[in-house]
C-alpha cells in the first residue's frame, strides 16, 4: 500500500507549502527589522548636499545672470558644499568677453570688491553644452556612458538637492541660451523620475526670471519645497547698473538673497522660513511666491544650511570597523554611506540563517520554532529542482480534494 | 598734410593707408536715380587733373573677432584748412587715440580723415564705395586703370619710418555697425555748447532712432550740451501758430480737469517749437537731399548721422579748448561703447519717423494717417464720377451691344492721362539736353525749359490730333475721374518711395483735384457758389503749378523780396543733382496731373 506514506507526503507537502511562506515572513520579520530599505523619505537619513546651478543664458547683455549663478556659487562653496557636489552650468562669455572692461573678472557689485570669477571656479557645462536636454540628463542621471563623474549628479536617497535657476522665463517655460525651452511640465516629470529612482531626499527649488512661479507650478512629488522671485504676470527686475562695465549687474532677488547670506556662516541656523520672509515685495518690485504644499516639514524648522550649505555631523568612534552584533532597532548614528549599511544588514541576515547562535533565541520570540523550520528550509535548498516541487505539491492537491469531497458526500 | 596725419595715427600703433579718388563732375544722368553706378563705369566722367586723397586709420580691436567696425568720419580741406577743421581733426584724434588702449574695444574703428577739397560728401561717397565694392583681379584700384597708371603719392612715400606701416593697399575692417561725421563749426552761440545734429540721408531716409537717441541722452544728461534739430525759424514767429497752440494747451488744460488720465496738452511754446521743428524735417525729407555726409552711409544701410560741435563764443578766445575737447571727447566716446557693446546693427527703433525735438518724434503709424486721409477721397470720388456719367448717357436702348460700348467710354480719357505723363516724362529728360547745350544762366536755362516743354506738348496735340471722338455729354467728368485716379495711384507710388513728398504733393494735389470744374460751366450758371468756386479753383490752379508754389513758399518763409527768377531752376539743378526722388516725382506725376486738370478746367463742350 503505497498510497499511506504518499498521502502523509502529499499531506506533508500540502502543509509545507503555505507553512513555507509563514516561515520566510517570520524570518524577514526578525532578521531583517533592522534593514529597512523602506523608500519613504521620513525614515532615510539626510547624508549629503548637493546643488545644482543652472544659468540658461549667454550674451553679454544678460551679464547679471551668470553674476547670479556666480554667486550663488560662492555662497554655497563657502557654506560648506565642495566643487565635486556642485553641478555649475554656465554660458561662460561674460568674463573673457571683448566687451568686458575688467577681462577675467566678474562682478555683482558696483563697488567691485568681490571678483566672483577667481581661481576656484569649477563649471561643468560651459558654452554652448547647456542645453535642456544636458540638464534633464543630469536631474535624471540618465547619461551617455563617457559622461566623467564631475558632470554627473550622483545623489541618492539622503540627499539634499539645491536647484537654482536664473535667465529669462515666462509663463511655464525658461528660456535656454536662447534657441530652447524648458516648460514646466518637463521640469515636473523629471522631479518625478528622481524621486522614483531614489535621487533625493529633499529638493529646493529657486528660480530667479520673470514669472518664475509658473515654472514649478506642475510639480506634484514629494519633498519638494520650490521658491520663485515674481509671480505669473511679474516681471523680476535687476537691481541696479554697473555704468563702469556698462551692464545691470546683479538681479533683486538673488541680491536679497545673498544679503541674507552674507551675514550666515556654516554653523548657524538660520531657518528657511527666515529666509522666505525676509523677500520684500516693495525692495523687490515683484512677490516673491513659495511652495510648501509638497514638502512634510515645518519651515522653521528647516535649517538653510540643510540645502544652502553642507554640515555633516560627525560620530567619533574608538574602533575602526567593528562589527557590532546587535539586532533589533540599530538604527543607529551610522556615519558611513546606505549602501555600506545594506550590505552589514544583508551579511547579518545569512548569519542568521546559518548561526546556531544562543542570543538568536532570546531575542526573538518565537526562536526554536524558527531553528526547526530553517533546517527543514535547508533541506529543501538541497532539492535540485524545486519547481518540480511545486509542481508535485500541486499533483497531490487533487487526490486530496477528491478525498475530501468523497468525505463530505 | 595727410602724411603729418599719417604719422601720427601710425605712432599710435594703429594700420594707416590712404584712398585717392576724382571728384565727380554733377552730370545729370536718368539713370541715376534708380541705381547706384557701377564703380567701373566711372571712370569716364572724371575729370583726371585733380584728384583727392583720404587718410585711413584702423584701430583693431585686441580681443574682438574683426567681423564689424565703427566709423568715425572727420572732413578737413587739406588745401585750406581753419582753425575750426584742425580742431575737429584734433578732437577725433584724441578720441582714436584713447579707443588704442581701452579693454573693452569689441569692434575695429575705422577712422576717415576725409578730403573735402571738392566737397565733403562726394569724398565720403567715394570711400564708402571703393569700401563695400571690392575688385579683384588685375584692376587694383579703381583709379588705376584711366589716370595716371602710377598709383604713388607723390611726396608722400619719402620717409622709411613710414614705409612700414602705410600701404597701398586698400584697408577694410568688416561690416560697418554705425557711423559718425564730426564737424566742429562756429555759430556764435551766445550761452551754452551747442550740438546739431542731422540726420537725414537721401530720399527722406533716416538713420534707426535709437543712435539719435543715444547721441541726444548722452549729450544732454552726461555732458550737459545743448542739442539741436533744424528747425523753420520763421514759423517760430508765425502769430497764427501763436493762437493754435495756446488753443491746444487750453484743450489739453480743460481735459485734465475732466478726467486726469487725459495727459494730452502740451505748453503753447513748446508746441510752436515742436511745429516748427517738425515742418523743418519734412521739408528736408521731401527734398530727398542729405544733409550731411552722413547721406552716403545710408545707402549701404549703415546708421549714420552728423555731429557738429559749436563751442560758445567765449570759450574757443579764452583758450577753453581742452574742456571743449573732454566735453566732445566723452560724448564720442559713450556712443561708440554703447554701439561696441551691441551684438546686432540697431533695429529694434523706429526707421519711418519725423523729428519734433532732439527727444520726440513723430511715428510712421501716426503721421500715415493725415495722408490716407487725404488721399482716400479720390478714388471715390473718381467711382462716382464714372458712374454718374455713364447713367447720364443712358438713352432707351439697353441691349448688350450699348453696354458694352458704354463700358469703354473711359479708354479716352485713359489714352490722354498716358499721353500727359509721357509729356511729363519727356520734359523730366530736357534738362539733359539743356545742361549738354553750354553754360548759361539759371533764368536763360529756365526760359528754355519751359518753352521747349511748351513746344513738345503742341506736338504732341498736332500729331495725335485733337480728337473728340465720343462727344458725349460731360466728357470733361470721365477726364476727372481718370486724372483722379492717376493722381492716385502716383500718391501712393511716392509714398512709398519718399512720404514726406507725397505728404507735400497731397496737400498741393488733392484740393485742386477733387474741386475742378468746368469753368464754361460756372459762367454760364452764375450766382454766388458758382463764382466762389471758380475762383477756388482758378486759385487751387495757379498754387499747384510746380514752380508758382515754390515761389510761393519761399516768398512767404524768406521775404518776396529776395526771388529770383532763376531760383526754381537752381533748385531743380540741386534737386537731380543728388538723385532725387522729388525731382521725378514733380516732372512725372505732379506736372502731369496739373495739366490734365487745366484741361478739365478749360474744357468746352
Amino acid at each position: 500500500m503505497t498510497t499511506a506514506p504518499l498521502k502523509l507526503f502529499s499531506a506533508f507537502n500540502s502543509m509545507a507549502i503555505p507553512l513555507l511562506v509563514l516561515s520566510l515572513c517570520l524570518s524577514n520579520l526578525c532578521g531583517s527589522a533592522s534593514a529597512s530599505v523602506s523608500s519613504s523619505s521620513e525614515t532615510t537619513m539626510h547624508t549629503n548636499n548637493w546643488a545644482v546651478l543652472v544659468c540658461t543664458s549667454r550674451f553679454w547683455f544678460n551679464y547679471r545672470h551668470m553674476a547670479n549663478t556666480l554667486s550663488l556659487y560662492r555662497t554655497v562653496k563657502r557654506l560648506g558644499i565642495p566643487d565635486e557636489r556642485i553641478i555649475l552650468m554656465l554660458a561662460d562669455d561674460m568674463a573673457c568677453n571683448a566687451r568686458n572692461k575688467y577681462p577675467a573678472q566678474v562682478f555683482n557689485n558696483e563697488n567691485h570688491r568681490l571678483n566672483l570669477y577667481g581661481d576656484n571656479v569649477e563649471v561643468d557645462y560651459r558654452g554652448y553644452e547647456v542645453t535642456v536636454e544636458n540638464f534633464l540628463r543630469v536631474l535624471t542621471g540618465r547619461h551617455e556612458t563617457a559622461v566623467p563623474r564631475s558632470k554627473r549628479l550622483l545623489s541618492d536617497e539622503g540627499s539634499h538637492i539645491l536647484l537654482y535657476m536664473t535667465g529669462h522665463g515666462g509663463d511655464e517655460f525658461l528660456k535656454f541660451q536662447d534657441s530652447e525651452e524648458l516648460q514646466s511640465h518637463d521640469l515636473a516629470d523629471a522631479v518625478k523620475q528622481m524621486k522614483e529612482k531614489g535621487r533625493f531626499k529633499e529638493l529646493l527649488i529657486m528660480v530667479d526670471t520673470c514669472q518664475a512661479a509658473t515654472l514649478f507650478s506642475q510639480l506634484h512629488s514629494p519633498g519638494v519645497l520650490a521658491i520663485g522671485s515674481s509671480l505669473k504676470g511679474e516681471n523680476s527686475y535687476s537691481h541696479h547698473l554697473d555704468s563702469d562695465v556698462g551692464v545691470s549687474v546683479v538681479d533683486r532677488f538673488t541680491f536679497y538673497t545673498l544679503a541674507f547670506f552674507e551675514r550666515l556662516n556654516m554653523y548657524d541656523n538660520a531657518s528657511l522660513s527666515s529666509l522666505f520672509s525676509s523677500y520684500n515685495p516693495s525692495l523687490l518690485l515683484s512677490t516673491a511666491y513659495y511652495r510648501t504644499d509638497l514638502y512634510p516639514r515645518q519651515m522653521e524648522q528647516v535649517p538653510v544650511t540643510n540645502f544652502f550649505g553642507s554640515v555633516m555631523e560627525t560620530i567619533h568612534t574608538d574602533h575602526p570597523y567593528r562589527y557590532s552584533k546587535r539586532k533589533g532597532s540599530s538604527k543607529g548614528k551610522i556615519e558611513m554611506s546606505l549602501d555600506q549599511a545594506v550590505q552589514d544588514e544583508k551579511r547579518r541576515i545569512l548569519s542568521n540563517l546559518g548561526d546556531q547562535n544562543i542570543d538568536s533565541d532570546t531575542k526573538c520570540p518565537m526562536g526554536s520554532m524558527i531553528h526547526m523550520w530553517n533546517s527543514i528550509l535547508d533541506e529543501i535548498e538541497k532539492f535540485e529542482d524545486r519547481d518540480t516541487l511545486v509542481y508535485y505539491g500541486l499533483v497531490m492537491m487533487l487526490p486530496l480534494l477528491a478525498v475530501s469531497s468523497w468525505l463530505s458526500s | 598734410m595727410q602724411r603729418v596725419v599719417a604719422e601720427y595715427i601710425s605712432d599710435l600703433g594703429a594700420e594707416v593707408g590712404y584712398q585717392k579718388f576724382y571728384p565727380q563732375s554733377d552730370q545729370f544722368n536718368p539713370l541715376h536715380f534708380f541705381s547706384l553706378p557701377d564703380p567701373g563705369t566711372l571712370q569716364e566722367k572724371v575729370n583726371c587733373s585733380s584728384f583727392a586723397i583720404n587718410v585711413i586709420g584702423i584701430a583693431r580691436a585686441p580681443r574682438g573677432d574683426g567681423k564689424e567696425a565703427i566709423v568715425l568720419v572727420t572732413p578737413y580741406n587739406f588745401e585750406d584748412a581753419d582753425l575750426l577743421d584742425a580742431l575737429s581733426v584734433g578732437l577725433t584724434y584724441s578720441v582714436f587715440s584713447l579707443l588704442t588702449q581701452v579693454t573693452w574695444l569689441a569692434k575695429d574703428i575705422i577712422w576717415l580723415v576725409a578730403d573735402s577739397r571738392c566737397g565733403e560728401y562726394s569724398s565720403v561717397a567715394a570711400w564708402l564705395r571703393d569700401y563695400q565694392t571690392p575688385v579683384f583681379g588685375s584692376s587694383s584700384a579703381a583709379d588705376s586703370s584711366t589716370c595716371d597708371s602710377s598709383n604713388t603719392f607723390y611726396g608722400l612715400k619719402d620717409s622709411s619710418v613710414i614705409e612700414r606701416k602705410i600701404t597701398d593697399n586698400f584697408r577694410r575692417a568688416g561690416t560697418m555697425a554705425a557711423a559718425l561725421v564730426i564737424k566742429v563749426i562756429d555759430k556764435s552761440e551766445p550761452f551754452e555748447d551747442t550740438l546739431s545734429l542731422y540726420a537725414e540721408a537721401s530720399n527722406g531716409q533716416m538713420p534707426n532712432l535709437d543712435l539719435i537717441n543715444i547721441v541726444n541722452y548722452l549729450a544732454v544728461h552726461r555732458q550737459g550740451l545743448h542739442v539741436k534739430v533744424q528747425k523753420l525759424t520763421s514759423l517760430i514767429n508765425a502769430k497764427w501758430l501763436t493762437v493754435l497752440a495756446q488753443i491746444f494747451e487750453y484743450v489739453g488744460v480743460i481735459a485734465r480737469r475732466l478726467n486726469p488720465q487725459w495727459k494730452f496738452g502740451i505748453p503753447a511754446a513748446e508746441y510752436v517749437d515742436g511745429t516748427a521743428t517738425l515742418a523743418s524735417s519734412l521739408y528736408n525729407q521731401a527734398l530727398g537731399v542729405p544733409t550731411g555726409p552722413h547721406g552716403a552711409f545710408r545707402d549701404y544701410q549703415v546708421d549714420a548721422v552728423t555731429l557738429e560741435f559749436s563751442p560758445k563764443v567765449y570759450s574757443m578766445s579764452k583758450g577753453r579748448h581742452k574742456e571743449f575737447l573732454v566735453q566732445g571727447g566723452r560724448l564720442i566716446e559713450g556712443v561708440i561703447r554703447s554701439v561696441n557693446n551691441l551684438l546686432e546693427k540697431f533695429h529694434q527703433s523706429f526707421f519711418l519717423y519725423l523729428l519734433t525735438s532732439p527727444g520726440r518724434f513723430v511715428s510712421v503709424g501716426v503721421y500715415m494717417i493725415p495722408f490716407a486721409l487725404l488721399v482716400t477721397p479720390l478714388p471715390i470720388m473718381a467711382a462716382s464720377l464714372y458712374t454718374k456719367t455713364n447713367n447720364l448717357d443712358s438713352d432707351a436702348e439697353t441691349n448688350d451691344l450699348s453696354i458694352y460700348q458704354k463700358s469703354f467710354t473711359w479708354l479716352n480719357a485713359a489714352k490722354k492721362v498716358l499721353l500727359v505723363h509721357l509729356w511729363g516724362a519727356i520734359v523730366s529728360l530736357l534738362p539733359y539736353a539743356i545742361c549738354h547745350l553750354g553754360v548759361s544762366t539759371p533764368a536763360m536755362n529756365l526760359a528754355v525749359w519751359s518753352m521747349l516743354s511748351v513746344l513738345c506738348y503742341l506736338l504732341f496735340c498736332l500729331i495725335l490730333g485733337v480728337r473728340s471722338a465720343k462727344s458725349g455729354k460731360a466728357q470733361w467728368a470721365v477726364l476727372k475721374s481718370a486724372t483722379l485716379s492717376a493722381v492716385f495711384i502716383g500718391l501712393c507710388l511716392m509714398s512709398v518711395v519718399n512720404f514726406a513728398t507725397a505728404e507735400f504733393g497731397a496737400l498741393l494735389l488733392v484740393p485742386m483735384c477733387l474741386v475742378i470744374y468746368p469753368l464754361k460751366s460756372d459762367l454760364h450758371a452764375g450766382g454766388l457758389m458758382n463764382f466762389s468756386r471758380m475762383a477756388c479753383n482758378l486759385a487751387l490752379v495757379l498754387i499747384g503749378f510746380p514752380p508758382a508754389a515754390f515761389i510761393l513758399l519761399k516768398g512767404a518763409l524768406d521775404g518776396f523780396h529776395s526771388i529770383y527768377v532763376g531760383d526754381f531752376w537752381i533748385w531743380v539743378e540741386s534737386l537731380w543733382a543728388w538723385n532725387s526722388a522729388t525731382y521725378l516725382y514733380i516732372t512725372m506725376i505732379h506736372l502731369p496731373c496739373w495739366l490734365l486738370c487745366l484741361h478739365v478746367l478749360l474744357h468746352t463742350r
